[in-house]
């Protein structure tokens, strides 16, 4: 009888200890071995932003960060994978190790550069608004004003501006970009602060229910991120970086993806910067 | 009381529940029902009852007829007291509330006139500790005896019962018995529809056998029992008294 | 000895039902604890996290906030539904049938699709085609809606599990129709109801999160928010997860006191 006991509590114990196990596995898994040790860096960004992160027909990524990215695998002879997240799911990702570069049209900020490392600017731009075309707005200095209401993306530079000098007016944190756009096509937003080329791009689309304001009225220039840490990898990718442009690599992105902009902004006088 | 059925027919989905019943009872306290499942007993008590109208045919009690109009059996409803053989009472009022209910809503007592006859009632039935419990605490006799109370709580004309111990065990059952042999006594007018043949046997003046939706028979209770004309109801009747 | 062991273990059998001692009680709580506190150590250890607290706590305000808008935006669209979902309820048991047909269009069309659609239409269609601008009452009014279709099929099945037996013996008693719904249906109504109307209480605070979508500034949005300020995404979310548990474990824990309170048999 008690052997009979026995060997049941025994099976018991057995499957509560390889339960314990398969819970805890996964977790073991996963930890932050250093990139540079492996052959595949897994470059994070949003494939929501056309033409930089967008996807094909096809459901594949592709766009200049897509091009670059590829190019710097090329240069660095690893592999390159490409993880499309949100927008400000980018660091945390990077910080946990889930990604090792972002290459995400994402602007070098001093804030940001307190949690990761960027490379040095590869693209500069600058904040600029998207406007209703029934609402007065001129400016930047129009729009902090009560009974404003401004649109922004949720992680974006647009949004830490607004953060930190919008105070009068209502600030909408949208998540995605098409939001923020309908937002003020409708007119609930009066304007959405946004990179220059998108502002464009949008009012392209919209051109009945909306006007751009281009002149930039804060600049920003793109980068690289990387985890803290990683100079040695900085070190390349900046070298990547000054060799892609000195052959030329930038240009052919521009005319790739972008030359209807390159000659618009040329007809309206814009700086175009890639 | 008297009672003047003429030709009532009824149907439900199809099936004849009651086929072409006429009787004529001049003077009577109690009335009992009986017959086999099914023959149309409960239908009938239901109609006396205004809780089914007839397809056909007519009912006078006392020599007023029934007028089957919704406004009227509802007032017809008011004057009498109907027990049922099970869910009587409402489950979240308590045994006096459900008493008080028809009390002050139905027939313009005061909460403390209505609460003072309930409790004088239940007092009669030995139901004053029971007072304040809900239905769900009490056993299946006091329910019926609280299902009682509030039938003649109303001052009725004649009292109904539909199978009031069928569902109930022996003991409970005499207690229930009891109770309507006491009202009995005191001379109210019943009309009982029962399996208890010993109960029906003593308490009834007149007794109606029922099979099939038809009359089979209609007579004094003792001479139904002891020398039944039909062959159906001498034949139910050795079946049922066999234990 | 062993019997003694699995005492503190294991619920007991007792009767019909179970015996759990108080020290049981303690014993298994504080297991559960540390085995969940286990699992999340080791993951966090591995994970190399570096904690920074200091700086999402500056954000206080934002979170409370936030969650005050939550629970206004809750309690507003948990009165509003009410209302719809009874109405509703009582217009499926109507006899004016374009009224019960109407009704029982809401119900499959509002359970049939998603809470982030209808957000979506109502908000960028259906608000924009009436003019009206305000998030946060198209917002309350979308929860609303959302609700009131469960609500009103929750109320219409307590209304109809009211046994037959009992309207019959209201009949009998003499009780007018419009008395009947009101002195025998509606309280047995409310009582069978309340436990999972509170339920559904709580399932319209967490709902109430997807109106973050349509930047109603709501305790997620506020919370992600502050996520993209300070990149510290765990100690932004942590203190999301427990602002709703404040909010609904209490619900919770009441709508078990009302179910055994109300809990009779018929």
């Amino acid at each position: 009888m008690n052997s009979v006991n026995g060997t049941a509590a025994l099976k018991r114990g057995v499957w509560g200890g390889l339960l314990l196990l398969m819970v805890l596995f996964p977790v073991c898994q996963g930890g932050a071995v250093a990139a540079e040790a492996r052959d595949t860096l897994i470059v994070g960004m949003e494939l929501a932003y056309p033409p930089f992160e967008m996807t094909d027909v096809k459901g594949e990524p592709t766009g200049v960060s897509v091009d670059l990215a590829h190019a710097l695998g090329k240069a660095l002879g690893k592999k390159i994978v490409i993880q499309n997240m949100a927008f400000d799911g980018l660091i945390p990702s990077l910080k946990t190790g889930k990604i090792d570069l972002i290459i995400s049209s994402m602007t070098a900020t001093a804030e940001r550069a307190k949690s990761i490392d960027f490379s040095d600017p590869y693209l500069q731009t600058g904040l600029c608004l998207l406007v209703n075309k029934e609402s007065p707005i001129q400016t930047i200095a129009d729009l902090d004003r009560p009974g404003r209401k401004v649109a922004v993306k949720k992680g974006t530079t647009g949004h830490t501006y607004a953060a930190g000098h919008i105070k009068r007016a209502e600030v909408l944190v949208l998540d995605k970009e098409a939001a923020a756009v309908l937002e003020v096509v409708q007119g609930k937003a009066d304007a959405f602060i946004y990179d220059q080329m998108s502002t464009y791009q949008n009012w392209q689309r919209n051109q009945k229910t909306t006007r751009a304001l281009l002149t930039p009225f804060q600049q920003e220039s793109w980068a690289v991120g990387l985890r803290k840490g990683n100079d040695a990898l900085k070190n390349q990718i900046n070298g990547f970086l000054r060799d892609f442009r000195a052959r030329g690599g930038f240009d052919q992105l521009g005319n790739r993806y972008l030359k209807e902009q390159k000659q618009q902004f040329k007809r309206l006088g814009y700086p175009f910067f890639l | 009381m008297q009672l003047d059925l003429t030709d009532i027919h009824k149907r439900f989905d199809g099936q004849s529940a009651l086929d072409g019943v006429t009787l004529r009872l001049a003077d009577f306290h109690s009335l009992a029902l009986l017959g086999p499942s099914g023959g149309g007993k409960s239908t009938l008590l239901r109609i006396i009852a205004g809780l089914e109208t007839p397809d056909s045919g007519s009912v006078e009690i006392n020599g007023v007829p029934l007028v089957f109009s919704d406004e009227q059996l509802l007032q017809h409803r008011r004057t009498i007291g109907t027990v049922f053989q099970a869910f009587n009472l409402f489950p979240h009022l308590s045994a006096l509330e459900n008493i008080t209910l028809p009390l002050e809503k139905v027939h313009g007592y005061s909460r403390d006139e209505a609460v003072a006859y309930a409790c004088q009632l239940l007092s009669r039935f030995q139901l004053q500790a029971h007072a304040g419990k809900k239905p769900a605490q009490l056993s299946g006799g006091q329910q019926q005896r609280v299902a009682i109370a509030r039938a003649i709580a109303v001052k009725p004309r004649f009292l109904l019962f539909d199978e009031p111990t069928s569902a109930l065990d022996p003991e409970m059952t005499a207690e229930v018995l009891d109770i309507i042999a006491e009202l009995r006594h005191e001379g109210r007018d019943l009309i009982l529809v029962t399996h208890e043949m010993g109960f029906a046997r003593q308490v009834a003046d007149q007794c109606l056998f029922l099979a099939e939706g038809r009359l089979v028979e209609a007579g004094p209770a003792a001479r139904l029992f002891e020398a039944p004309e039909q062959p159906a109801v001498r034949n139910f009747l050795a079946r049922v008294l066999r234990y | 000895m062993k019997q003694q062991l699995m005492q503190y273990f294991f619920a007991q059998r007792k009767g019909s039902g179970e015996a759990i001692s108080l020290p049981a009680r303690l014993i298994g709580v504080l297991t559960v604890f540390l085995l969940v506190a286990l699992v999340f150590t080791f993951a966090f250890s591995r994970l190399q996290y570096g904690w920074h607290w200091g700086e999402v706590y500056t954000y206080q305000r934002k979170f409370l906030q936030g969650w005050l808008v939550t629970l206004f935006i809750s309690a507003a669209a948990l009165v509003l539904s009410l209302i719809i979902g009874l109405f509703f309820a009582l217009a499926q048991r109507c006899r004016f049938l374009p009224l019960r047909y109407l009704g029982k269009f809401y119900v499959e069309t509002i359970r049939g699709t998603p809470l982030l659609v209808q957000i979506l239409v109502f908000f960028y269609v259906v608000a924009d085609a009436f003019g009206v601008g305000n998030r946060y009452a198209v917002g309350v009014l979308t929860l609303a809606l959302f609700a009131g279709a469960y609500i009103s099929e929750i109320i219409r099945a307590g209304i109809e599990s009211v046994g037959e037996s009992q309207l019959e013996s209201a009949r009998a008693i003499g009780l007018t129709q419009r008395q009947i719904y009101c002195y025998v249906v509606f309280p047995q109504v409310v009582r069978r109801v309340l436990p999972p109307l509170t339920g559904q209480f709580a399932s319209l605070i967490k709902d109430s999160s997807l109106l973050s979508i349509i930047a109603v500034s709501e305790f997620t949005l506020n919370a992600q928010e502050v996520n993209s300020y300070t990149f510290s995404t765990l100690e932004s979310y942590l203190p999301l997860a427990f602002g709703y548990l404040l909010l609904t474990l209490p619900i919770s824990l009441l709508s078990r006191y009302l179910e055994q309170r109300y809990h009779y048999a018929t």
